[in-house]
């Protein structure tokens, strides 16, 4: 008789692993796409010149670690209200992703800023506020990592990813708010209508889905790995408990 | 700010080394960061198989 028990590798997402590569094949070639559409259909910005494409890996990034910091939000609430570790294992991998996000926004954003206002870095409204969105979510995942408990550490940072939401609608609207030499939103309800050619905006809008769908690749691979250290942590312990 | 970006107009293609750069360290911060998640993964696996093999013996043992 054929064996029917479950062969899964120690740590896999159940079901999720076909998903999850079928994800990346649809990320790999949407970025490639993406790429295409940036160096070879995007015009050349008539003031900016070419420095401009940046724009294309730029906002998106953001905007997705905006999204990141939101779904620990919703999943830090749900853990807190849930105590499923499900929430914690989502906010947990999306926080770990959102940090990657916000660190590449604020260096790519350093990188564009040299050739376009002659400095690296500034301690304008917008970049300051993301700079202290970064700092928050580091300081995020060192509570985790430095709680006495797994459980304390997931309580103490389900708070730290309710509150730390806090700076990010004030980073979106710290161009608006104070004199800033950054760039006005292109995206959001603060987006001036006209501020970008029709191309421009569509492979902006391109760029942002190819985002999405990174973004979702890394937090399930995120995800699976937290139940590998999990299935780890399980079998240590049973080892332990042996007396090994 | 005005002065800056009429200086960089006249030159558009100066700042290819900054696009480069840009793009360049979003790709290896991107794969770089999936590249440690992925051998993290592989290297906890190998070590739960091994663990997993030592557990067998005792209760062979046994």
């Amino acid at each position: 008789m054929a064996n029917t028990q479950s062969m899964e590798r120690p740590g896999s997402l159940g079901g999720l692993p076909t998903l999850k590569t079928s994800l990346a094949v649809i990320t790999g070639v949407m970025m490639l796409i993406d790429l295409y559409l940036i160096f070879m259909v995007a015009p050349t910005d008539s003031v900016l010149g070419h420095v401009q494409r940046v724009f294309y890996f730029h906002v998106p990034i953001a905007i997705m670690s905006f999204l990141a910091f939101f779904v620990v939000f919703i999943a830090s609430l749900m853990y807190l209200i849930k105590r499923s570790p499900k929430w914690d294992a989502v906010a947990h991998a999306s926080a770990e992703v959102g940090v990657v996000f916000v660190t590449l926004a604020l260096i790519t954003g350093i990188i564009w800023a040299r050739p376009i206002w002659n400095t690296w870095w500034t301690w304008e409204p917008r970049l300051t506020t993301t700079m202290i969105l970064w700092l928050i979510y580091v300081a995020y995942l060192m509570v985790r990592s430095y709680a006495p408990t797994q459980a304390k550490g997931a309580i103490y940072a389900a708070v730290v990813g309710i509150v730390g939401f806090v700076d990010v609608p004030i980073v979106y609207y710290s161009v608006v708010w104070w004199r800033s030499i950054h760039p006005s939103p292109v995206v959001g309800p603060f987006a001036q209508s006209d501020s970008l050619d029709g191309t421009m905006a569509l492979i902006l809008l391109y760029s942002f889905i190819t985002f999405v769908f990174f973004f979702a690749y890394m937090v399930m691979e995120r995800m699976e790995l937290r139940k590998t250290e999990e299935a780890l942590g399980h079998v240590r312990f049973t080892l332990r408990r042996k007396g090994r | 700010m005005l002065d800056f970006i009429l200086l960089s107009s006249h030159l558009p293609s100066s700042n290819l080394p900054y696009l480069f750069a840009a793009f360049a360290v979003s790709w290896v911060v991107l794969f770089g960061y999936l590249f440690y998640v992925n051998r993290r993964q592989h290297e906890m696996r190998k070590e739960i198989a091994r663990l997993q093999r030592v557990l067998d013996e005792d209760q062979s043992d046994e």
